[in-house]
């Protein structure tokens, strides 16, 4: 029996995409004083993946391509997203960059990563959130 | 042109979506500790998918193990974001998972 490796494929292309993707527009955002050059990067090399996919006649040089594309796409709307959870608190700001100075001036955003920590199955104060 | 990857693409996303959903409501239900037996489930559906002689279903069935294997490592901080107030708590007693203090003992990744 010949085994299949396209989801095998798929299924990498779906993990490391959202992976990369999740780590790069978080650190990229912390970073980045202006986000529109990274918003149009992540256009790009979604647009140009699948361009590929569509030009491509193997299908597993499609399908990554395909995946990985518009994960990427996926990740040029995440760059807003992400700088709004700073607004709100809920993802890191970072004290030298323009975009959230800020926000830390006016007590909106926090510097402490809240969600490094282990679940207590326990409701936790705004004081131990800080601690 | 060959439709394959974008149409593929294009379903990733809403399979991604979907982890939203379920990795809130499953944490919400079942707790964190459910990691190994979501991620377990996740590695099993790759497997399968090997053996599938439609490219479409192999990949789909692909993409939704890599979702499910991703979505367990999500559980643990989705557990930290309800305690913190920033999704429903439940307070009730959850179902505890077989072999539970064994998981207790292993930190659930995050990545």
């Amino acid at each position: 029996m010949t085994l299949n490796g396209i989801g095998l494929v798929a299924a990498l292309a779906t993990f490391f995409g959202v992976w990369i993707g999740h780590v790069t527009v978080r650190k990229v955002e912390y970073h980045a004083p202006n986000l529109r050059g990274p918003m149009l990067i992540a256009l790009i090399i979604g647009v140009t993946l699948e361009v590929v996919a569509l030009s491509s006649d193997s299908l597993y040089v499609s399908g990554a391509c395909g995946i990985l594309g518009m994960t990427a796409l996926f990740d040029a709307l995440e760059f807003r997203r992400q700088f709004k959870r700073v607004k709100k608190g809920h993802a890191q700001a970072n004290p030298s960059n323009p975009r959230h100075a800020p926000l830390l001036a006016n007590g909106q955003a926090t510097t402490i990563d809240l969600l490094k920590r282990e679940p207590t199955g326990q409701v936790i104060t705004y004081k131990e959130q800080a601690a | 042109m060959n439709f394959f990857g974008l149409a593929l693409g294009i379903a990733t996303l809403f399979i991604i979506g979907l982890g939203f959903i379920w990795v809130i409501r499953g944490e919400y239900h079942f707790g964190y500790l459910w990691w190994p037996y979501v991620m377990g489930l996740g590695f099993a559906l790759i497997v399968v998918s090997l053996f599938l002689t439609t490219a479409w279903l192999s990949a789909l069935l692909g993409v939704f193990g890599a979702s499910l294997v991703w979505g367990s490592t999500e559980l643990k901080e989705q557990a930290v974001r309800a305690e913190i107030g920033w999704y429903r708590f439940n307070s009730r007693p959850k179902p505890q998972p077989p072999l539970v203090e064994l998981i207790k003992r292993i930190k659930a990744p995050h990545l």
